[in-house]
């Protein structure tokens, strides 16, 4: 899965003293102006002519480390307007450790209405700054007067407390970039692991050393990289149906803060190895020390586990009590909010206060659990190279009994022992254990999507469907279905709404059971009847056998894909029908028997129909092998539906018999 | 020890009252059908102290029964400068009435509410979700809000939603004697209750048992059916401004004196360009066009709310030297601009939206409405401009204003004046067809559609994007199996009734495959009806549509000479009050064609007509997917 280009960077650094700067601001050049479109993208709507970027680590004791950004956009045409409104994210922790920004410069250059070049600066009256939440405020401004080919230019500076902090750089946008250039400067007292991710090479990467660059006071100085990194004609990224986050794609720079040595001469070690990553989670606060917790659980569950020997048994007892116990918040995290004695007793918390109570509870009844950390598919994929815990959102649980694992999340009550929800199956996620170094673990769904459909009908002479109706359903299917069911105080009302969805249907009878059994698949058994005539005096009747989750159209709708399609989980669907028909009629003409495989194994599509005397067989299966298709696998999955669009159109027809 | 037993079944009545209060079991069968929340007993009371110092105070209790009611569980807030939270609490009781936890305002979220879409709100919001996960379980909350203005009044909507089931709702407005509260109820089945002490007078409402309505698609608005109370000011302070009006004309008056008044001056510079701009004509509605589409190209829509609730626009001459501007200050701009050229304009405030909502007609309020645009009162010929649109022809409003009361703030004070209707058939959708079918079962051929009316906006998400997005969106647009574009046009004709037009040159490998020797080929490739009407069982709104339009589509075959005809479908005609359908089958040689027209006509209809119109809509799903089979 993981195509992911990461390059280490090695730099031959050498001492030179000419230094890289920005370019100059506010003065776009002739041939900027004149540019009407930009020609190795003729759709774009905009372009970024030059952009500049840098950060560096300040000797102030109140910063850290800040970042400058200056950029120049040509605007072809409005729909590249949105270019022109800019929101910088700025990150803080309370009222007195956050992010500022500064030295907000911007101006626009435009064709007026008799074409002169005019140029309106950014009134500082209209730079806007909202609190977002509890850990962002966001700073909001809109470039004026933007007309069709007009130029727009900005910069601003951001200091930032945060160390660890360093802002990564997007040579990536969703318009193309013409030049794009980074310039790291990082005093030799600090070590960042520096990557770049995404499809594109650096056009320039150079290092150079400026001596003594960095001076904390007391004679303490210091020597800097000067990296510079730059990209030219950088394409647009353009998103597509199907796809975990776009950062697992942009191309972009990464830099992680790996040690620094600190004014005393002592070295701290920031991210670099899993053990000292161990160590500090750990030990943490919001971690380690919630998930050794184990006696908080102990008196607890003695009742609910106190006579059940079966490992396996007692793990389910476990989980089924704390998925039923929280109402999560809806709040991702790594680390406990409330910790996990609190958030018990509220019945609430994030995911970590709800996961590690949940491993700590595991832990408890002598379970072998652990937890996993995990970034979740809207959060992109994980840097393995050089770890760093920031990169997580997400933390689950996992218990391994007989020499098997299972991963488990209880922030969602409806789901089954050993299914996580589709948003945690991303790749891998590290294990993190009390007792032993962490290791990577696979996130895959456990069960496939699984739908079974029987129908056991019988045409009657008045053009009445009358039988049986069956649904199975299993794994994510399963899911889905009881949350709608939830939704619905009584099974009658559940009914209801069905038939209101399905109108010409009336169900007569029915039966669910395993609504609350989440180990076990969800069934349905409906006896029902199907207006699908007003009458039979026809000659011909024909009659689709697709009855349900037939395919009008092909999901799959571009001619080519870059990207993978990622599904999140391999599904299954089947149909069976058996349909009695009058014996005044006989079959005319049914569906073809079809067998249709992807390559590697990748899925199927069969499709099956003969004929008895008065009756018809049907089955039909759809089976997606796999979660992620990759691109060169695009075509035949777009062929295959295609075909499956083509077969769900044929209906059976019937004739009268002379 | 005599007197004990007498204390202990005191004691235990005590409990079992309180317990049984907020029991699921003590709710009445009749509120529970249908419900996935019941409003146990809620009473909301606004509370006058002065002008400028009020309180809202709110006792909800309310049963969550389902996870569909989880956001009648939710206590949200909203609040700025001017409305502050004092106070709030609470506790969450289970199925049996008995408390499970307790919470404060340390347990509540606070976030920004600003719309991503915006560029500067002051709204924030502070939030609190019970952590239930079994249900049902009832919240009982008590909050207090301070409010130090009195121009925006709230409005009692007892009633949230479908699937919310009313116990007992109270509204009540405490204030001076001698201040003049307006009101005005809608579908409020009882009277107020008014009562005058020591100077101090209250007005009270109250709902009580009304079973959960459900989903009723293609019903009115709700606010023609569900109870509502609004309040409104007829004196007011809002941050040292005190003001008075106490009808539309008033109001209107007020608009103009404290929103718009000095707004609209503009530099020299600009009023110079704009009277070289139209100095070649007389005609004042040519003048305006020109003065219209330069705002058009000069400015661009941006969300800023900013000053008096949001409901002041910018200066003119801000949005003059800025370029962008949101409705406000685009409408106030261009009639500036107008103004400028010498001529007038009004500045209207009307609900926006595809689904019609007049301004009410006789109750004045800041409340109502939420979009302005600009009304030229030419002489017989009034013209109406949608400032935030930098297409929209010249006197074009589309649906998002069309047919309805709209408050036009004039020189003599506020007027209801009403926006131009399209009538079904100016709202036309136009498609003519040529296709040539190959044996293999591919098609190509061309498609032109013409959208006139309402429908005129159908596919601008076309408009000026490079073909290759262009082709992105057709793929969806028209479903045919690999779809290639070989060519397209989309141009607009911006007269008076403006019009665009769409050619498609296209190829579609695999639109139908032989299978046996046969062929099955769909008629109507490209406007098939999808929607499904839910067939309830019980229909309590009336059938409403809210805008009649008209779709005809006239597709030719050209089919394989190999190809014979074995079995095509009859001709399909449906009439009904609120629309017709016809499709009909030609055949000739082997040219094949087919025609459909489907009309939907506006109106409210009688609820018993539901039925019929979920048949008429089965039936032209049925008929849409009549087919052609091909012998080889």
């Amino acid at each position: 899965m993981n195509k992911l280009i990461y390059a280490i960077l090695l730099l031959s650094v050498t001492s030179v003293t000419a230094q890289e700067t920005d370019f100059p601001f506010g003065k776009p050049t002739q041939a900027e102006f004149e540019l009407k479109r930009y020609d190795k993208d003729t759709t774009a709507n905009a372009v970024v002519l030059r952009e500049f970027g840098t950060a560096y680590v300040s000797t102030n004791v109140d910063i850290s480390v800040v970042f400058e950004h200056h950029v120049r956009i040509k605007i072809f045409n409005e729909k590249g307007f949105k270019n022109g409104t800019v929101s910088i994210v700025l990150h803080k922790n309370d009222a007195n450790v956050f992010e500022r920004v500064s030295d907000i410069e911007a101006v626009t250059y435009y064709p007026d209405e008799q074409d002169l070049m005019r140029s309106a600066a950014l009134d500082p009256k209209q730079v806007f700054k909202e609190n977002r939440s509890k850990y962002a405020d966001i700073t909001k401004f809109t470039m004026p007067n933007l007309r069709n080919g007009c130029i727009i230019e900005y910069k601003y500076r951001i200091e930032s407390p945060f160390l660890r902090h360093f802002r990564n750089w997007e040579f990536q946008s969703d318009i193309p970039k013409i030049y794009s250039e980074y310039l790291a400067r990082i005093p030799a007292v600090f070590s960042y692991n520096v990557s770049l991710r995404g499809p594109y090479k650096l056009t320039k990467n150079t290092g150079t050393v400026e001596r003594e660059c960095y001076n904390a006071g007391g004679g303490f100085k210091a020597d800097c990289s000067a990296l510079t990194y730059a990209m030219a004609d950088v394409p647009a990224f353009i998103e597509e149906d199907n796809m975990t986050a776009s950062s697992n794609f942009l191309s972009a720079m990464f830099f992680e803060l790996a040690e620094y040595v600190d004014s005393r001469g002592v070295k701290h070690k920031v991210t670099q190895e899993w053990n000292a990553i161990d160590r500090d989670l750990r030990s943490s606060e919001e971690f380690g020390s919630q998930m050794k917790k184990k006696d908080y659980f102990k008196e607890k569950l003695a009742p609910l586990t106190g006579n059940i020997t079966d490992p396996l048994q007692k793990a389910r007892a476990i989980y089924d009590h704390i998925r039923n116990w929280y109402r999560w918040d809806n709040i991702y995290g790594i680390y406990t909010e409330y910790g996990i004695k609190k958030a018990y007793e509220s019945h609430t918390g994030n995911v970590a206060d709800i996961n590690l109570s949940l491993t700590a509870a595991l832990l408890s009844a002598g379970l072998d659990a652990e937890a996993v950390l995990l970034s979740t598919r809207s959060n992109g994929l994980i840097n393995k190279l050089f770890p760093v815990t920031s990169d997580f959102n997400y933390v689950i649980s996992k218990v391994n009994i007989s020499g098997q694992s299972y991963l488990l999340d209880a922030t969602e009550p409806l789901m089954p022992f050993g299914l996580i929800p589709i948003r945690c199956i991303n790749d891998q996620g590290r294990v993190m254990s009390l007792n032993k170094p962490s290791y990577w673990a696979d996130l895959k769904a456990s069960q496939k999507e699984s739908k079974t459909y029987t129908f056991d009908l019988t045409l009657e002479e008045n053009g009445l469907l009358t039988g049986k109706m069956s649904f199975i359903s299993s794994g994510y299917a399963a899911y889905s279905k009881r949350q709608s069911m939830k939704k619905s105080t009584s099974t009658d009302e559940y009914i209801e709404k069905l038939e209101e969805r399905w109108p010409k249907l009336k169900i007569l009878k029915s039966r669910i059971d395993n609504v609350d059994s989440l180990d076990k698949p969800v069934t349905e058994v409906y006896d029902i009847e199907i207006r699908a005539f007003d009458n039979l005096n026809k000659d011909r009747i024909f009659l689709n056998p697709f009855l349900m989750d037939r395919v009008n159209e092909n999901p799959f709708k571009l001619a080519e894909r870059s990207y993978p399609v990622d599904l999140g989980s391999a599904s299954d669907t089947r149909v069976v029908l058996h349909l009695q028909f009058p014996a005044k009629y006989e079959l005319q003409s049914k569906p073809e028997t079809i067998a249709l495989a992807l390559p590697n194994k990748g899925g199927k599509f069969i499709m099956q129909a003969n004929q008895e005397e008065n009756s018809f067989n049907f089955y039909q299966l759809t089976q997606l092998e796999k979660a992620i298709y990759q691109p060169d696998e695009y075509l035949y999955l777009k062929e295959l539906f295609n075909k499956i669009v083509l077969v769900h159109k044929t209906d059976i027809v019937l004739k009268k018999k002379i | 020890m005599r007197f004990l037993p007498i204390f202990v079944v005191l004691f235990w009545s005590l409990l079992s009252s309180a317990q049984e209060r907020y029991a699921v079991s003590v709710i009445p069968k009749s509120l529970i059908n249908r419900a996935s929340a019941v409003v146990r007993d809620l009473d909301y009371e606004v509370i006058m102290n002065k002008p400028d110092d009020l309180a809202y105070k709110v006792r909800s209790a309310v049963t969550v029964m389902n996870s569909a009611g989880d956001d009648e569980g939710e206590v949200v807030i909203f609040y700025d400068k001017l409305f502050q939270v004092k106070s709030v609490k609470g506790i969450i009781y289970n199925e049996f009435g008995l408390p499970v936890s307790k919470f404060t305002e340390k347990d509540f979220k606070d976030v920004s509410a600003v719309s991503n879409v915006s560029l500067y709100e002051d709204d924030r919001v502070k939030y609190f979700r019970p952590a239930m996960t079994t249900y049902p379980y009832t919240i009982v909350y008590e909050s207090e809000i301070r409010s130090r203005q009195s121009l925006f009044l709230p409005t009692w909507r007892p009633v949230p939603s479908e699937g919310v089931a009313i116990e007992k709702s109270t509204f009540r407005f405490t204030g001076p004697a001698d201040y003049k509260l307006r009101y005005r109820e809608y579908n409020y089945p009882g009277k107020v209750e008014e009562n005058t002490e020591k100077n101090i007078k209250t007005y009270k409402w109250q709902l009580s048992d009304i079973p959960a309505a459900r989903l009723e698609p293609y019903s009115p608005d709700p606010d023609r059916y569900r109870t509502r109370v609004r309040l409104a000011p007829e004196t007011f302070a809002y941050r040292g401004i005190t003001g008075k009006f106490s009808n539309w004309t008033e109001f209107g008056t007020w608009v103009n004196e404290n929103l718009l008044k000095g707004r609209d001056v503009l530099s020299p510079l600009t009023k110079q360009y704009i009277s070289e701009l139209v100095k070649d004509t007389n005609d004042p509605k040519a003048k305006a066009k020109m003065i219209y589409e330069y705002m058009q190209n000069k400015c661009r829509y941006i969300s800023v709310q900013i000053g008096i609730g949001g409901h002041q626009p910018y200066p003119a001459i801000d949005v003059d030297r800025l370029g962008y501007g949101d409705c406000k200050g685009l409408v106030n701009y261009t009639k500036a601009l107008l103004k400028a050229a010498g001529i007038e304009s009004y500045y209207c405030i009307v609900n926006s939206g595809a689904f019609k909502k007049d301004v009410s007609p006789d109750f004045a309020s800041l409340n109502d409405g939420d979009h302005i645009i600009l009304c030229l009162p030419f002489k017989n010929d009034t013209t109406w401009l949608e400032c935030t649109s930098k297409h929209y022809p010249f006197g074009f409003l589309g649906d998002f204003t069309d047919d309805r009361l709209v408050l036009a703030c004039t020189p003599e004070g506020g007027k209801l004046l009403k926006t131009p209707k399209f009538a079904a058939l100016e709202n036309r959708q136009t498609r003519k067809a040529s296709f040539k079918l190959a044996e293999g079962g591919d098609l190509s051929g061309k498609i032109q559609t013409r959208f006139e009316g309402t429908q005129y906006d159908n596919h601008d998400m076309l408009e000026g994007e490079p073909f290759k997005e262009q082709v992105k969106e057709l793929v969806k647009l028209y479903p045919l199996p690999n779809l290639e574009i070989e060519a397209f046009e989309f141009k607009k004709e911006k007269g008076l009734k403006p019009v665009t037009i769409e050619n498609i040159d296209f190829q579609s490998r695999a639109y139908a495959a032989l299978s046996g020797g046969i062929m099955y080929i769909s008629l109507n490739p490209v406007n098939k009806e999808k929607r499904v009407m839910p067939d309830l069982r019980i229909r309590n709104n009336p059938l409403f549509i809210n805008r009649g339009y008209i779709d005809e589509d006239e597709y030719t075959f050209e089919l394989p000479a190999k190809a014979k005809i074995e079995y095509r479908s009859g001709n399909t005609t449906l009439e009904k009050p609120f629309g017709k359908y016809t499709a009909t089958v030609n055949v000739k040689d082997n040219i094949v064609t087919y025609r459909r027209v489907l009309q939907m006509n506006e109106g409210t209809y009688p609820k018993e007509q539901y039925a019929e119109f979920v048949k008429f809509y089965q039936d032209i799903v049925q008929a849409d997917n009549d087919r052609l089979i091909l012998k080889f």
